[in-house]
């Protein structure tokens, strides 16, 4: 079952005003997001919203393949076009005719491939290995990818006219930790959903302590991510045992402490719990918080490591570590007693 | 006075577009919506269905870009007179003029010249398209 696009947050709406507005339009469309946020479910809201959605949905994951492979799965080959081709089969391009061809994982695509594609996206014919004779497809190609392509196009890794001709529409999908307002909308549809497989268990939903901690958790596996906590919930009804096992596979996690204060967007902050004692509040922090403060402690920070590092790696000759580090002598002195810095005990 | 020509500008770029609203503002035969994005200007597109008469759009924006935004104009509404700009090198340009955009222009923009373009288009709706690169 394909599920629907669940969320309440702005980002998410918006999306959904964007999939409801060009689903008609059948034009290429590129949807970005990082693994795990749902691009096939967007992919999936199109095609049902659109003209097409009584042909077929045809997904290629084009990482998932070797080159020759996914060469002969997107365009199919004739019986004898290789060894082993034995019989004549169809490609995924000719099985999307009036339907969808979604392609994923599109900035993993070779370059040779994608000079072929893009020769298909031009001119609606392909011809399968070892034919000689031209089809002609209309598939609605709508491709996804968690690569940033403009870079994948600055290195020479992605073609820039492919990019534009496949970049008609863009939907980025932002990831979860940026949209936390949706985690509690996910986490009840999930629930439902997976609770319904076993009907006589009963399954605590999370108190309001439990959601202030899931919603302040980074999920860097997104949404794919909270619904395997979802289902690890479904068996073993122990909330504390589930956040216990994402606080320790994900060390960057926000602990239990701060988690715990009334929600805060973690992921532009990040640093700032570094650097300020953030579980005071607000008022009381502004108090003692002076950028310049803060630039200190966090310059000293970069150059403890930096210094730490160098004597390290000079044994301590601070004559060359002033060298490398293009210092004076005398600078590097007042920075090591400064910063604290000290001697590893001599070895006997 | 007869109707004014409705004109669609889009630009994500705000300073731009302001520049395109003041200048084409001050023209009294011109009644003059803007929108920052693809999708907003489709929607202005749907309020006012056949009835916006030039689109001039910048090619590369988020969400839908201009390449897009002019392949659904002229579906749904074949007789608006379109000019693309374009700041990016040679492919989207290509691919406005694939789309059937009237004319477009490149980067660095003339407002006097889009102008005189624009006027040129709207009052000649049967002169065969071109482009001009």
């Amino acid at each position: 079952m394909n599920p629907p696009i669940i969320g309440v947050s702005r980002q998410i709406q918006k999306i959904r005003d964007l999939i409801g507005h060009v689903a008609d339009t059948c034009l290429n469309i590129v949807i970005t997001g990082e693994t795990g946020v749902g691009k096939e479910v967007v992919a999936q809201a199109l095609f049902r919203k659109s003209p097409r959605v009584n042909n077929a949905f045809v997904t290629v994951n084009c990482a998932a393949l070797p080159e020759t492979l996914l060469e002969s799965e997107l365009y199919g080959f004739e019986k004898g076009a290789f060894t082993g081709a034995q019989k004549k089969r169809r490609g995924k391009f000719e099985m999307a005719h009036k339907g969808v061809l979604f392609l994923d994982e599109i900035g993993d695509m070779p370059l040779a491939l994608q000079s072929k594609i893009l020769h298909v996206l031009q001119s609606g014919e392909f011809s399968p290995l070892g034919s000689e004779q031209d089809i002609t497809t209309d598939a609605w190609v709508i491709a996804a990818t968690n690569c940033n392509l403009e870079e994948k196009i600055k290195n020479k890794e992605f073609r820039e006219d492919l990019f534009y001709r496949l970049n008609i529409i863009k939907i980025e999908i932002p990831p979860l930790r940026e949209r936390p307002d949706d985690i509690p909308p996910l986490l009840e549809y999930y629930l439902d959903r997976y609770a319904a497989q076993y009907p006589d268990r009963t399954i605590d939903r999370p108190d309001r302590k439990t959601m202030e901690q899931l919603c302040s958790f980074q999920w860097p596996g997104n949404v794919r991510q909270l619904q395997n906590s979802i289902k690890k919930q479904v068996v073993l009804n122990d909330w504390n045992l589930v956040i216990q096992e994402l606080t320790q596979t994900n060390p960057a996690v926000p602990s239990s402490k701060s988690a715990g204060n009334v929600y805060k967007p973690a992921s532009p902050f990040s640093m700032i719990s570094e650097f300020l004692d953030i579980s005071k509040s607000a008022e009381s922090i502004f108090e003692d918080l002076s950028l310049k403060k803060v630039k200190k402690k966090a310059v000293d920070r970069v150059e403890k490591e930096i210094i730490g590092y160098v004597l390290d790696k000079t044994a301590w000759n601070r004559s060359k570590a002033s060298k490398i580090l293009k210092i004076s002598y005398k600078t590097l002195l007042y920075k090591i007693s400064d910063l604290g810095l000290v001697p590893p005990p001599k070895n006997p | 006075m007869a109707q004014p020509y409705r004109l669609l500008i889009v630009d994500d770029d705000e300073v731009i577009l302001n520049s395109f609203k003041e200048f084409f503002t001050a023209q009294p035969w011109y009644d003059v919506k803007t929108a920052t994005n693809g999708l907003d200007a489709l929607k202005i597109l749907k309020q006012y269905p056949n009835k916006i008469h030039g689109l001039i759009t910048d090619l590369v924006m988020p969400n839908i870009s201009g390449v897009g935004l002019i392949s659904i104009t002229r579906k749904m509404s074949p007789d608006t007179r379109i000019i693309a700009i374009t700041g990016w090198g040679n492919h989207p340009g290509a691919l406005a003029s694939e789309a059937d955009a009237d004319m477009v222009l490149n980067k660095p923009i003339n407002l006097f010249e889009i102008e005189r373009t624009m006027m040129t288009l709207l009052t000649n709706p049967k002169e065969p398209r071109q482009t001009k690169t």
